[in-house]
């Protein structure tokens, strides 16, 4: 017994594509507001702590790039692209300006784990004789378990 | 003689603004760094405050080539530098912690020492934050006042003080 009469309307399936709009901008809008210039690209293996303080936002940056990268040294006020330089007295002449600029100035420090400490100790020893004062050295979140 | 204007409707044309959207997105998701913004902080002594730090007087972190520690000479582990300073600033709380680290160790092994040193006041507080040990005059102890980390010219500069090397 034929139940459908006359011609068979086929559903059609649709995506509700209303609310596409919302969440596009939604995204936008979370993108535009999290965006954030990277000073120093070099890619590193950041070492890993349990204490964290966020770094201010444009403070100095000095890099020191991983061992097989030749432990390169690059430094950014933190508005323009960091810059490698090549002497310590550089590294010096560079914190020396920024200190002159402003004496509370902040300066981060961007090393690999893998980095010799004789390069960093180099780069803290410019830093004290260029009387900067607040040091933030860049890490990773240690997780619990390697608490 | 009427001439009847046709009404032309006025439309924005939105057609695009999907495309638009979701060009911007993928330009903000690839451009956009998840970068590390957070850190260990320290404070540089400015040279008019600097204490004279007699050895004798503080308690020296050594960190060794292939990430060992000696703490006043003695060998051990990274676990066991914080209960030995509480013993040491329970009797002098004021004792300075000196933070030395061989020029051919890895930065990542000054850096977990560091963390373990700063991490003091987590340990000797209980959840509550109320300190779990007292100093030989009676008053809570909670963390390490100084923590000093010399440069290899300093180190240099004292031992030539010192008539050393």
């Amino acid at each position: 017994m034929a139940l459908i009469r006359g011609r068979d309307r086929g559903t059609g399936a649709q995506i509700f594509t209303a609310s596409m709009a919302d969440i596009v901008f939604l995204l936008i809008v979370f993108f535009v507001l999290t965006y954030k210039v990277e000073v120093d690209k070099t890619q590193m293996n950041l070492p890993e702590t349990w204490i964290r303080k966020k770094v201010p936002e444009k403070a100095a940056v000095i890099s020191i790039s991983p061992p097989a990268q030749g432990s390169t040294i690059r430094v950014s006020t933190g508005e323009e692209m960091a810059l490698p330089v090549s002497t310590i007295e550089e590294v010096i002449t560079f914190a020396s300006t920024e200190v002159a600029k402003n004496p509370d100035r902040e300066f981060i420090l961007k090393a690999d784990e893998n980095v010799q400490y004789a390069r960093v100790d180099e780069v803290l020893d410019a830093l004290k004789q260029s009387k900067a004062k607040f040091i933030f050295l860049l890490s990773e979140q240690l997780t619990a378990d390697q608490k | 003689m009427n001439i009847k204007k046709k009404e032309i409707a006025s439309e924005i044309f939105t057609g695009s603004m999907a495309d638009i959207s979701f060009l911007l997105i993928i330009y903000f998701m690839i451009t956009s760094a998840f970068s590390a913004t957070r850190g260990l902080d320290f404070a540089l002594p400015e040279e008019t405050d600097t204490p004279e730090i007699k050895q004798e007087d503080s308690i020296e972190v050594h960190v060794l080539p292939g990430g060992g520690i000696e703490v006043d000479k003695k060998s051990m582990p990274v676990e066991g530098v914080l209960p030995y300073i509480l013993e040491k600033l329970q009797e002098n709380p004021d004792k300075p912690v000196i933070l030395r680290t061989d020029p051919e160790a890895n930065y990542g092994d000054m850096i977990s020492v560091f963390d373990r040193l700063r991490r003091a006041p987590e340990e000797w507080t209980d959840d509550q934050g109320n300190p779990l040990y007292k100093d030989v005059n009676g008053k809570p102890l909670t963390e390490i006042k100084t923590i000093s980390i010399p440069t290899q010219r300093e180190i240099e500069n004292i031992w030539q003080l010192l008539g050393v090397g």
